[in-house]
């Protein structure tokens, strides 16, 4: 979308520096002055999720990748990375575009700094200079050699800042001394500035100066009045940068034969012109993601996987589902590679569906908790147990996790049958129980598979891009292994519910547990 | 030949009376603040200019890149020059350099120190609000938002200060001293077209130059200082000289910049950068500034309408005759070379992507839209030329 929006609000195009889109700026000078944020809960790949986690390999290193999208764009995203192994030497990272132009420049890589205490773990930053999707590219060099890794980095705004009241003060007093100088500059050039040496203002010159005096005030006046209109000005076009990357609405209705037809209405006309139905294109297997979650208790959850028809609708033959509220979670990925997730809610009247096929998959567990334990077991079927494997530390908002869940039998040993689902071994949906967080994430972590593959084709000397893909994303038929993991962070405090899925014996499973986290 | 005017000198000497009288001595010798003046503007021009480059090349920056600090000299050097002449003739007792100033909030000096320190000022004030501004909205690499304009109004005002600060000296002045100032007048001149050509850059890319906006931005801005700085100096080639200072600067830049070796730090980058890139030719300003030139001695008895509307008229007509014919030539391959640029391209430009930088993008949809917008054009060039007349004739009669 990046390049489509370029190239149509390009009305004046110049050499690069008035390159004045959408999504090109620049940078003047540092931030100083770490100030009072407004959080404007919002998101582009997920909703209310904005920063991205990530675990993949470097060549021979594996990596823990956390990449932290700054408020603003361009701002400073931090990245910090963790390698499995303390045999790396050197970590750079560089920003480009995923693909097409753009992504094949690129600037001169920064140096991550090995912490002292921890030689693994090594830190950055990066000005993300571009709304849309961009990627880190991560350039690992150690004892087995270099490697390079292309995180995909949904880039967006979320926030305005205002002004603090000191901060105004002083401007509006340098305003006010500038305004009442001008004046006063202009009026004793009219009164004194033509005089000869000594000579003092005749009585005619100083009533002139008088009338210049009032005149030049209107005209400062008028002048700070256009400034705030431009002001102003800047400022809507900058929200509306804003509310066109925040999750768009999906508005669904019950068609005749259980049909659930779902369709986009943003809210800007814009975002309908840069991502068209047509052009999506798919993320692990399909067009849209939609995730159906029954509301209040969030007890029931559907993954579904509608179809894409004529005239830009999708349609989903619903299963059967029992009457109520229902949550809507639409995850889509335009032909940038950059996600979207489509967000609404609807009332279904009991519908007596077809039985689940192809990769849809349902999965149910108690009302979401108010207070009591978070679960750490759960039971899927034939007395398997979906375990989730952690400490009794709390859990902590803003910090990157890594969430092990592990499958056993009924004798509490590793089931050895677990297949792909969707060529990745496991599937989480991460809700806040407020509806204000929701991200779907895989074992490779937030970032969309569609992205992950044309960020990783875009490396230099790249090879196919299942060679490089992350591990969790596996064609293999061989059974997975017993564990699988997420890396994620939670936004921000709260009771979430977290959906884990897998697939054995064809069938899909799914683990329902809680977090309370501080 | 021998100035029949003592100039007053600054350096007083100590009467029995508490006050100081000033020593008539002679002098040809340009005062120390005015080369303060010209050198303040001097490195904020090469500054802007480098500053915009970098942007274009490198991308990342910091509060101490050099050509920050370019620009940052001209306000200490303003600041520090029209401060102290503002303080030294305020509490100084000098009589000489008291009646030769302007009383300002119970303070004296020369009016142009005045103009500068609040340049200066306004140069301050755009740091904190440029800040928040990239704090709120994202860091930008526009020329034109509120907080550069604050900036570059400081700039400007330091400029107009120099002009006034000069010219207060220069009117007063006679022989060898005053053909220096003007000289150097004009020379301040030149940068202040510099300064608009940067403010207006973003209007006046070669692909717009067969659009009626191309000339409209240009009639704006180029008119005005143009005109009131040739009336003010009075020299026969003034224009000319002011435009050849504009050219010169450019030409140096474009040829210069590039030989410095620099890298992008900040993506994407859609063009490979191994130097620095420099901003484009420079408009052919000289040839309507010659047109002026000529014409100035044949009606500079008319009536001052009556001047702008000829002026004006001859203005635009002679920037059409060589701006339209040398845009086609830009967009040629033969002059993508060292020599007119424009094979130069910011790293994040996406020039041969999205549009294709050799052709002409008409900003008018419609024949009359065009032909309306070149009617606006040369009604602006002939007001811009009735102002600049009228405040050339102000700066003519400036003594303070």
């Amino acid at each position: 979308m990046t390049q489509s929006l370029k190239h149509n609000v390009r009305t004046r195009v110049g050499f690069g520096l008035c390159v004045r889109s959408w999504f090109s700026t620049g940078i003047r000078r540092p931030i100083f002055i770490p100030l009072l944020l407004i959080l404007i809960p919002t998101a582009g790949a997920h909703v209310g999720s904005p920063d991205v986690f990530f675990e993949g390999n470097a060549g021979p290193y594996h990596l823990y990748v956390t990449i932290r999208v700054p408020q603003v764009i361009p701002g400073v995203a931090q990245v910090e990375i963790r390698s499995q192994t303390n045999d790396i030497h050197e970590v750079r990272i560089t920003p480009t575009n995923v693909t097409g132009p753009g992504s094949k420049f690129p600037p001169v890589p920064d140096r991550a700094q090995p912490s002292k205490e921890d030689p693994q773990y090594f830190t950055g930053s990066l000005w993300l200079m571009e709304f849309g999707p961009l990627q880190v590219r991560i350039h690992a060099d150690g004892s087995r050699g270099t490697g390079e890794l292309g995180v995909p980095v949904p880039a967006f705004a979320r926030r305005t800042l205002p002004m603090q009241k000191p901060l105004g003060v002083l401007l509006v007093a340098l305003m006010l001394f500038l305004a009442v100088g001008a004046v006063s500059i202009v009026a004793a050039s009219v009164r004194e500035g033509k005089l000869e040496l000594g000579a003092a203002p005749a009585p005619s010159t100083l009533r002139r100066a008088r009338t210049v005096t009032r005149f030049t005030s209107v005209l400062v006046l008028a002048v700070i009045y256009l400034g705030k209109m431009w002001w102003d000005s800047e400022a809507a076009a900058y929200n509306r940068r804003i509310n066109l990357f925040k999750p768009q609405e999906a508005v669904a209705t019950l068609a005749a034969g259980g049909r659930l037809v779902l369709r986009a209405r943003a809210e800007d006309p814009e975002w309908s012109k840069w991502v068209k139905p047509e052009e999506l294109i798919p993320d692990h297997n399909h067009l849209m993601h939609l995730f159906l979650i029954k509301l209040p208790d969030m007890d029931r959850m559907w993954h579904l996987h509608p179809q894409r028809t004529e005239g830009g609708a999708f349609v989903q033959q619903l299963p059967t589902v029992p009457a109520g509220h229902y949550q809507i979670f639409a995850d889509i990925v335009d032909k940038y590679a950059f996600p979207w997730t489509l967000v609404g809610q609807l009332d279904l009247p009991e519908v007596l569906g077809k039985p689940l096929d192809g990769d849809d998959s349902e999965g149910s567990g108690p009302p979401i908790s108010s207070g009591a334990k978070n679960p750490t077991v759960v039971e899927l079927r034939d007395g398997v147990r979906m375990v989730w494997v952690r400490d009794a530390a709390p859990l902590r908002a803003n910090v990157p996790m890594s969430f092990r869940f592990r499958v056993t039998d009924r004798d509490g040993k590793p089931v050895q049958d677990l297949e792909p689902y969707m060529g990745m071994p496991a599937h989480a949906a991460f809700v806040r129980s407020d509806l204000s967080v929701f991200a779907h994430v895989h074992p490779a972590g937030t970032v969309s598979m569609a992205a992950l593959e044309l960020a990783q084709a875009s490396l230099p000397g790249s090879v196919a891009p299942e060679a490089n893909m992350h591990a969790g994303m596996t064609m293999s038929s061989a059974p997975l292994p017993a564990e699988v993991s997420f890396p994620y962070g939670f936004p921000q405090p709260g009771l979430y519910r977290i959906f884990v899925q897998i697939k054995r014996a064809g069938r899909v499973g799914t683990g329902v547990f809680d977090a309370h986290v501080e | 030949m021998a100035s029949n005017k003592a100039i007053p000198a600054l350096t007083g000497s100590e009467s029995s009376s508490s006050v100081v009288r000033p020593t008539l001595v002679e002098s040809t010798r340009v005062p120390w603040h005015i080369w303060c003046s010209v050198v303040a503007v001097t490195s904020a021009m090469i500054g802007a200019h480098w500053d915009i480059s970098w942007h274009m090349s490198i991308g990342r920056d910091t509060f101490w890149t050099p050509a920050h600090m370019a620009i940052y000299l001209c306000g200490v050097l303003a600041g520090i020059s029209c401060g102290y002449l503002i303080l030294s003739t305020t509490f100084g007792g000098r009589v000489d350099a008291q009646e030769s100033g302007v009383r300002i909030w119970g303070f004296r000096g020369p009016l142009g120190a005045f103009m500068a320190a609040w340049g200066g000022i306004a140069m301050i004030t755009s740091a904190p609000f440029d800040n928040w501004w990239h704090n709120a909205y994202g860091l930008d690499v526009k020329i034109l938002s509120p907080p550069h304009v604050v900036l570059i109004t400081g700039i400007l005002a330091v400029k107009l200060g120099s002009l006034i600060l000069i010219l207060g000296a220069m009117n007063r002045a006679q022989g060898k001293l005053r053909d220096r100032l003007n000289a150097l007048f004009l020379y301040i001149g030149g940068t202040v077209i510099i300064q608009a050509g940067i403010l207006t850059a973003e209007h006046t890319w070669r692909g717009a130059m067969h659009s009626a906006s191309f000339y409209r931005v240009v009639a704006l801005a180029i008119p005005l200082p143009l005109v009131a700085v040739s009336k003010a100096s009075g020299r026969r080639w003034a224009s000319t000289v002011v435009t050849t200072v504009y050219t010169a600067f450019c030409l140096g830049m474009l040829w210069i910049l590039p030989l410095f070796p620099a890298e992008p730090k900040l993506g994407p980058v859609y063009q490979r950068v191994t130097h620095f890139i420099p901003l484009p030719f420079p408009l052919l300003l000289i040839a309507p500034a010659i047109a002026l030139d000529l014409l100035r001695p044949r009606i500079a008895s008319w009536n001052p309408w009556r001047q702008a509307f000829v002026g004006g008229t001859v203005f635009l007509l002679a920037l059409i005759a060589v701006q339209w014919p040398f845009a086609d030539f830009l967009m040629s391959p033969l002059s993508r070379n060292r020599v007119f640029g424009t094979h130069y391209f910011g790293y994040n430009d996406v020039a041969g992507f999205f549009y294709d930088p050799n052709q002409f993008v008409a900003l008018e949809k419609t024949r009359s839209q065009f032909w309306i917008g070149m009617a606006v054009a040369f009604l602006l060039a002939i007001i811009t030329t009735r102002i600049g007349l009228a405040w050339g004739k102000w700066m003519e009669q400036i003594r303070r």
